[in-house]
């Protein structure tokens, strides 16, 4: 799910960007430095659109940069275990299927398939219901269910099911 | 962390600081990351190459399941639902994705029936309701 939430950095400047536009300055390097980053508390952080406050600068002994506290709103993106959505398969192997809801990938195992749908490998290899009906492939939308997560420093990698109801493939690539 | 183990959106465990944050539904997300995309397209001539893989898969990602388009339809969706005192995070599970039944939308957002809140079937199958009437007129 996407949230707008309010995060603080702490912000070093060199002082050669000192003068009037330090603030802008100061904008433009966060958004250098936290847009496309991950943690695992916050996810990913999209965008920043807003600054709501920056707090007074402390200058550093020894160097000369001043650090300073800013407040920022932004777009973040955060997978929580339990949450449904939509994701669009990226990967088919024989393991299960790979998918990618904005930047998270989510792994659905052969296990968490469900039983009347079986492995095909071939040139597009693919998840078939045994009449043909329901086939998952890549580029396929699924919507799915995620039951965990894996966090490290710069990435959250998901575990998701499509063995319950209402999930399982929304729309079909070869259909459209 | 152990906050991190007890975490389960069915129940609507998604950690105080996210339980009250604002959250975003996909459509919403689109037109704030198109807005901020305009905006770089006028200060640079190649705008792709100023952004984040992660903003770039989300654009993408938004654009492909935003169930609204225009921004009016937009505001509506938030409006309605807002009537059915709704958990924000249950809000835009709905809004993102626009269960047809009732039961489709129980599975879907569980924590609607067992947070001891009057939402009987009626006013489920009625909020349903305005909103396929919101796609309809779009």
């Amino acid at each position: 799910m996407f949230f707008h939430i309010v995060l603080e950095r702490n912000m070093q400047l060199h002082p050669r960007y000192f003068g009037r536009n330090l603030r802008d300055n100061l904008v433009s390097k966060l958004m250098k430095d936290v847009e496309g980053t991950c943690s695992g508390r916050h996810g990913f952080v999209v965008a920043v659109t807003g600054i709501e406050n920056i707090g007074k600068g402390l200058i550093r002994d020894g160097t000369g940069f001043v650090t300073f506290p800013v407040k920022y709103q932004c777009v973040v993106f955060r997978p929580f275990k339990g949450e449904i959505l939509e994701a669009v398969v990226t990967m088919v192997n024989k393991m299960g299927f790979f998918a990618e809801a904005g930047p998270v990938q989510i792994f659905v195992s052969n296990h968490l398939i469900p039983d009347d749908m079986e492995f095909q490998s071939g040139d597009i290899p693919n998840y078939t219901t045994s009449d043909g009906s329901v086939k998952i492939q890549k580029d396929s939308e699924v919507r799915l269910k995620i039951i965990g997560t894996r966090v490290d420093a710069t990435e959250i990698f998901c575990i998701g099911t499509i063995k319950d109801d209402f999930l399982g493939v929304i729309n079909d690539p070869t259909t459209v | 962390m152990s906050g991190e183990e007890e975490e389960n959106a069915a129940e609507l465990k998604i950690g105080d600081e996210f339980l009250k944050a604002k959250c975003l539904m996909n459509c919403e997300v689109s037109l704030i990351l198109e807005h901020k995309y305009e905006q770089l397209q006028q200060t640079s001539d190649d705008p792709m190459n100023q952004v984040s893989q992660v903003f770039e898969k989300s654009l993408q990602y938004v654009k492909r399941f935003s169930r609204y388009k225009n921004p009016d339809a937009v505001r509506q969706v938030r409006e309605i639902l807002a009537r059915y005192q709704l958990a924000e995070f249950e809000l835009c599970v709905l809004g993102n994705l626009c269960p047809e039944t009732v039961e489709e939308a129980i599975a879907m957002v569980p924590s609607i029936k067992t947070r001891g809140r009057a939402q009987d079937d009626e006013a489920i199958e009625k909020m349903l309701t305005d909103l396929s009437l919101i796609k309809k007129f779009e």
